[in-house]
């Protein structure tokens, strides 16, 4: 670059068009919405929103509704709440964005950019989840039931992974908790999808679901008082 | 000022990272030297908004950063390069630049060509293609400073910038530092001294949280006439001052 000003100014133009990424169709929608290019391309770069892990959770829903057809067991409505978690759990967060540290001194914080994931994820995983429902008789009772499960799984794992600093942590909670649930329904109604069927457990995971909420949203703002975070060296 | 504090701490659980603070400064390149420990991370994290002081004054840009609407405005004017620079393996040089640029709130049609200029300004012209997972160290420390300048920030926080540079690298960088404080204020943490003597206007020596020198790198040097161990002036002037403080 020192073939002077005007020479480094066309080139600059060059290298700028050349270099340039141009945005999907869906990206620019999602800009428009979000009103804001950064959520939209964070949107787009969600890790559990990527094609392979999209194509992962299709094959585990899809191996549940053939276990469905062929056990009379309800399995998607027990898996669909456990494929949520995880994909909420790796969809942002310390300990999962390795950017997070840069993250926290931008304008287009961490918090906005998990606000506008989990839904993102949660919708699409739900849908997901209705899909392999709808392909599943012995489950199409219960297509709708464990949408609050799944919620509050979800948002368990998620306070978990924000709280632990940690995505694989968040995903054992969610994990841990859904299997403790089913094992206690299957021993006391004898029907491990009593889980996600019986209208008495709405309220527990309902509340679970906005305690979570609660903790993650004051676990990832930005602290007024010191304690949150870690010393580093220097 | 561009950085106004009084007696800023920060403290996690017991420790006091941040010891009391005061530094008022304009446009130009700061050096913070200091031991492992000193506080120098955690006065920039502090100064980058990443986290808050636990006491003392802050004004970043004429802005108190407490405020969520200043702090957002602080952002868009501040350019940071951590310590630990974690980035996304399967985006490019550009990709990334970019991305962080938006996350800066740059109108996206300036963004094609900020991209371009930072990422020439780091000599990585003909990485700008190449996935991050395929850089050297060195590199991806100037995929950092890139990110850290795209935005042309008015307030400049580098990390150890020069951590992994060859010395080639360095002396581009260190050109590419005081052209940035011609019109930036830039707060750069080094071990190197070097680079302190050859780009920075002001030096301050942190230790134990505190500053317990603030002057020019001849002001430092001179601390060090006749006492000093080390190879170089201000190498003799950093372990004096240090010496003196610990007696």
């Amino acid at each position: 670059m020192n073939e002077g000003p005007d020479l480094e100014r066309v080139w600059l133009g060059v290298a700028a068009q050349v270099w340039r990424r141009r945005p999907g169709r869906v990206e620019r929608v999602l800009a428009v919405l979000l009103r804001s290019d950064g959520l939209a391309r964070a949107l787009v770069s969600t890790p559990s929103l990527l094609l392979p892990w999209l194509l992962a959770t299709v094959a585990v829903l899809t191996a549940g509704a053939a276990a469905s057809v062929a056990t009379g067991t309800p399995l998607v409505p027990l898996l669909a709440p456990v494929v949520a978690a995880a994909g909420i759990a790796y969809a942002y967060g310390p300990g999962v964005d390795p950017a997070y540290e840069l993250t926290r001194s931008l304008p287009v914080g961490d918090r906005m950019v998990l606000l506008v994931r989990v839904p993102a994820v949660f919708g699409t995983d739900a849908l997901l989840g209705l899909a392999a429902s709808a392909a599943s008789p012995h489950a199409a009772a219960l297509t709708f039931g464990w949408l609050v499960p799944m919620a509050a799984v979800s948002a368990l794992a998620l306070a978990v992974a924000t709280i632990t600093r940690s995505a694989n942590t968040g995903v054992a909670a969610g994990l841990g908790a859904w299997c403790l649930t089913v094992v206690s329904a299957r021993a006391a109604t004898g029907h491990a999808a009593a889980a996600v069927a019986r209208p008495a457990l709405l309220i527990p995971y309902a509340v679970l679901a906005v305690a979570c909420a609660a903790v993650v949203l004051i676990g990832t703002g930005t602290p007024r008082t010191p304690g949150l975070g870690a010393p580093k060296r220097g | 000022m561009n950085v106004e504090t009084s007696g800023l701490t920060r403290s996690f659980r017991r420790r006091k990272a941040v010891a009391g603070v005061d530094l008022a400064l304009g446009a130009g390149v700061y050096g913070l030297l200091g031991p492992n420990g000193a506080g120098k991370t955690s006065l920039l994290r502090v100064l980058g908004t990443v986290i808050p002081p636990s006491s003392g004054e802050l004004r970043l840009l004429g802005r108190d950063p407490a405020g969520h609407a200043e702090r957002r405005e602080i952002r868009r004017r501040l350019g940071y390069l951590p310590q630990d620079l974690g980035y996304y393996a399967g985006f490019t040089v550009v990709e990334f630049v970019e991305y962080i640029a938006l996350l800066k709130e740059m109108p996206r049609q300036r963004v094609p060509r900020a991209v371009a200029a930072a990422v020439e300004d780091v000599g990585l012209g003909d990485r700008a293609r190449s996935k991050l997972r395929t850089l050297s160290g060195g590199m991806l420390r100037r995929v950092g400073i890139a990110q850290a300048i795209v935005n042309e920030p008015e307030l400049l926080l580098l990390d150890e910038p020069t951590a992994g540079l060859d010395p080639e690298q360095r002396v581009q960088f260190r050109g590419l530092m005081r052209r940035m404080g011609e019109r930036a204020t830039v707060i750069v943490s080094t071990h190197l001294v070097e680079d302190v003597g050859a780009a920075c206007d002001r030096v301050g020596l942190m230790s134990d949280g505190r500053l317990v020198f603030t002057g020019t790198p001849d002001e430092l040097s001179a601390r060090g006439a006749g006492t000093g161990v080390g190879d170089a002036p201000l190498e003799r002037g950093y372990s004096a001052v240090l010496a003196e403080i610990r007696t």
